[in-house]
């Protein structure tokens, strides 16, 4: 009977001779003269299993080399080894039962799990063995893994879809991973258009509609340029919203996170579905008109479309920009964003200004020179027109704020909700999310170095890419509190304005020709910052938050949760109030030692979660703020939290969806609520209003998945249930 | 009519001050939720309560009930700690030893606990066996 102690001395052994090599497949245990190989702890099946159901349930977020992006940890290599080593196999599979995946913990069952891990394991070297894993296996993994993540891991990726792959091309079975050792193909699906038909009598979107567009339609992201999330349709209105009814339900693709924004031209809906698969619908009816299968099937959430001239662009999880005939949706071009291999990839979709599409980036948390990056394409061919660094390289402006570290350790800045546009000054705002790994100590720097063009309001010339202003919301963010989501323009008494606010629960307000602070309020209680100046906006960390090492908790209220978070406010003209989906939780988080090589990094911290004090356990807030005093009109409190952006019309209501199934119409100035219906699964995307054959019709989807807004109610919310599928997009109307 | 005065001006005082011989009372409520947790211990860290305490001159009477503990409760204390953060105990309650039931104490604060207490920086912290680090807490807020 071999112990724990035993191995750990036999790998700090194989350690000190320095034969921790690369392994070459098949792979081997590494064995040494004089240093006895540990004994397999899983069978070549359980890791060939485990490595077909990884692929269909884990990839997606942990990416298919394991490499982990943003709140999905990496499960290869040194730094999972940093976590895990100590541990015995058993805890991890313990851990994964319990906890993954987020949407529905446990559902690969004991024996699919265990799988599961035998295939991580042999991700990091293990060698397999006819010794079986179980539930009860005690080694610890460190003693069985080499500390490098062997090569053939990069086998285990299935492949991207091939750019110029052709329209209704079946990729379907095995796939890239056959060659990989003990692996199990992988079945792709369908590719191309897969279901045909053609939307009659459409109409080409020009600049001029996308400037002043059509009351029936939403033909871009948050639906006007100024990123308003309004409809001024009135049909539906304060008299009679009580009388809304189902039209339609559209059962939509299951599996990943699924947060959609649809657009709607002429009553036609445009939808994108988790795996990358994009629908044009019927508005009245819900029938289906075509289907394109971009892939790749598994991957994060992706927010939006755009639609321009007579074409749809989706942008997929493998940061592709895919042009689709809007009215066929036969394939037009494909561009690539960035390199999937090296962990990039895409959450939103793109903005459509005056015939470029300008698109962000998803999967900058990993140690590489290329950085992060706002892209621009042309519309009409996908030819790459500008690059713009969110992440100051050493030699540009900004540069010298990264402390001491080279380009390769320079990561975060991700764009991951899309930007807003302002015609008449021609300068589009996009915010950027924080540097990574998510606390200082850990990426090698402090919380004094302010790391540009991070946790900042940026606004571009879209024409060429080049930096008019920055606002640094969070210099040296330390906690995984974006800055990074909508940005909203407002005229109010002659000034130009752009609203935003992050996880901390800032409202800012900037003048959006300079850049200028103009004023901001807390919307909730937060304890991060010790002072925020009132003349320039510039914020002081609590002092434990900027002298926290690697491996010291600290406190933040509010919680990566946010305060604010994906779901975007909406700013109703009429009543000049930005309603805005808050959340209520707080947490302890420390971070982790990062390898610093090229493919480490990633977010890497540990965090715990509870309910924010003084709260009574009502985590969903939603509230008004009048935009020229930042007051708040209104709040509605309630123990779920708000998982839908706010659509605000001009019939003075403002419906939002939470985790409770829960889809309610508030009045816009009294936060009365107006109607309320329940609906299959909890309510998550963004809530549009579009008309079609003369009729106003209210759409949102029901949807499962994603990070930090979902996991954190699963922690501290454990009452709160709902069923563990059902994503779908409900249609409602007034009765004839 | 001066007299009248001076008499409403003193009899408003003495109603301000409380009836002669008593004292004021402050009362303080929270709310007990799960401490901090995450995946791991997340099957033993559930439960709620809820706790009032009153306060009068430096006599705090803590009254409380928690239900949904996954083990027995052990200890419970008031802990001096700023609105989320973690803090020290300083002060013990007494505490049912089972899954659910009451806490309560009579303590006796010194002034810089009193001040503590007014400015949010006392919270009580409910242990259980599986929980040791913390299952339930809640800051003690000022009840208007």
């Amino acid at each position: 009977m071999t112990t724990p102690r035993f191995w750990l001395t036999a790998a700090a052994l194989t350690a000190s001779f320095g034969i921790v090599a690369a392994a070459q497949p098949p792979l081997q245990a590494p064995v040494q003269a004089g240093v006895q190989a540990p004994a397999p702890i899983y069978t070549a099946a359980q890791a060939g299993a485990g490595r077909a159901l990884y692929a269909t349930s884990c990839a997606g977020c942990h990416r298919p080399d394991l490499g982990g992006t943003n709140e999905a940890a990496q499960l290869a290599g040194g730094n999972f080894i940093a976590a895990w080593g100590e541990r015995p196999a058993a805890d991890l599979i313990a851990y994964i039962l319990s906890a993954m995946p987020p949407a529905n913990p446990g559902a690969q069952g004991p024996a699919g799990v265990t799988d599961i891990v035998a295939f991580i394991l042999q991700a990091n070297g293990a060698a397999p063995g006819t010794q079986p894993l179980t539930p009860q296996t005690t080694t610890l993994i460190r003693a069985v893994s080499m500390r490098q993540a062997p090569p053939a891991l990069a086998a285990a990726a299935p492949q991207a879809a091939p750019l110029a792959q052709g329209a209704g091309a079946r990729a379907g079975g095995a796939a890239a991973i056959d060659g990989a050792p003990g692996g199990a193909p992988v079945p792709v699906g369908p590719r191309g258009v897969t279901i045909r038909g053609e939307v009659a009598n459409y109409v080409p979107v020009t600049d001029e509609m996308l400037r002043n567009p059509d009351p029936g339609d939403w033909l871009m992201v948050r639906r006007n340029y100024q990123g308003w999330s309004y409809s001024p349709l009135t049909q539906i209105n304060r008299d009679n919203v009580r009388n809304l009814r189902l039209a339609w339900v559209w059962a939509m693709n299951e599996g990943g996170a699924s947060q959609p924004m649809p657009i709607a031209h002429n009553g036609i809906l445009y939808l994108v579905h988790t795996g990358n698969i994009v629908q044009a619908l019927n508005g009245r009816t819900g029938d289906v008109i075509w289907e394109y299968r971009a892939g790749p099937d598994q991957g994060g959430p992706m927010r939006n479309l755009a639609i321009y001239q007579d074409k749809v662009f989706v942008t997929t999880s493998d940061a592709r920009i895919v042009a689709l005939n809007a009215r066929t949706g036969e394939r037009a071009w494909e561009a690539r964003v960035a390199d999937t291999a090296k962990g990039y990839s895409a959450a939103t979709g793109p903005i459509v200004i005056k015939g470029k599409l300008l698109q962000g980036l998803n999967g900058c948390d990993r140690f590489k020179e290329t950085g992060c990056f706002i892209s621009a394409f042309d519309a009409g061919s996908g030819k790459p027109l500008w690059t713009f660094n969110t992440v100051a390289r050493p030699e540009e402006p900004g540069g010298d704020t990264w402390g001491r570290q080279p380009m390769m350790f320079r990561a975060g800045g991700e764009t991951w909700i899309t930007g807003s546009y302002d015609p008449d000054l021609n300068l589009t705002y996009w915010g950027t999310a924080q540097a990574k790994p998510w606390v200082p100590a850990s990426r090698g720097m402090s919380a004094l170095d302010k790391a540009l063009y991070t946790s900042s309001s940026l606004a571009l010339n879209p024409d060429t890419g080049k930096l008019a202003w920055h606002f640094q919301h969070a210099p040296g963010e330390a906690l995984d509190l974006d800055e990074v989501f909508e940005r909203v323009l407002v005229d109010a008494d002659g000034q130009k304005l752009v609203f935003t606010i992050g996880k901390p629960g800032i409202l800012w307000k900037l003048d959006r020709q300079t850049g200028a602070f103009l004023g901001h309020k807390e919307t909730l209680f937060q304890n991060v910052f010790d002072t925020i100046d009132p003349k320039t906006g510039s914020v002081t960390y609590r002092a434990d938050i900027i002298e926290a090492k690697v491996g010291d908790w600290v406190t933040a209220c509010p919680s990566t949760q946010g305060g604010h978070n994906w779901q975007a406010m909406s700013y109703h003209p009429g009543a000049s109030l930005l309603i805005i989906p808050l959340s209520q939780s707080c947490m302890e988080i420390r971070g982790r030692q990062v390898e610093m090589k090229e493919g480490s990094g990633g977010t890497q911290g540990d965090r715990r979660f509870f309910e924010m004090p003084g709260t009574n356990g009502m985590i969903g807030k939603l509230a008004a703020f009048d935009v020229r005093t930042m007051r708040e009109v209104w709040s509605y409190e309630q123990r779920p939290s708000f998982l839908t952006s706010v659509l605000s019309t001009g019939g003075d209501i403002a419906f939002v969806g939470d985790l409770d199934r829960n889809f309610r119409a508030f009045d816009v100035r009294t936060g009365t609520i107006l109607w309320q219906t329940r609906l299959g699964t909890s309510v998550q995307g963004y809530p549009i209003s579009f008309s079609a054959g003369g009729k106003q019709y209210i759409a949102v989807t029901a949807g499962l998945g994603g990070g930090s807004p979902r996991n954190v109610p699963r922690l501290i919310a454990p009452d709160i249930r709902h069923p563990t599928s059902g994503n779908a997009l409900y249609v409602f109307e007034l009765p004839e | 009519m001066r007299y009248a005065h001076c008499l409403v001006v003193i009899v408003g005082v003495m109603l301000a001050a409380g009836a002669p011989g008593a004292q004021s009372a402050d009362t303080y409520k929270a709310r007990l939720g799960i401490a901090p947790t995450d995946a791991n211990n997340q099957p033993f860290i559930t439960g709620s309560g809820a706790i009032t305490a009153v306060l009068r001159g430096a006599r705090l009477s803590v009254t409380g009930t928690f239900e949904g503990l996954q083990t027995a409760a052990t200890t419970a204390r008031v802990h001096l700690g700023p609105k989320g953060i973690r803090g020290a105990a300083i002060l013990d309650l007494t505490v049912t030893k089972a899954t659910a039931g009451t806490l309560q104490g009579e303590l006796t604060l010194t002034a810089a606990q009193v001040d503590h207490l007014k400015r949010t920086r006392l919270y009580v912290q409910v242990n259980s066996e599986k929980a040791a680090d913390g299952n339930l807490w809640g800051w003690l807020l000022r009840a208007d």
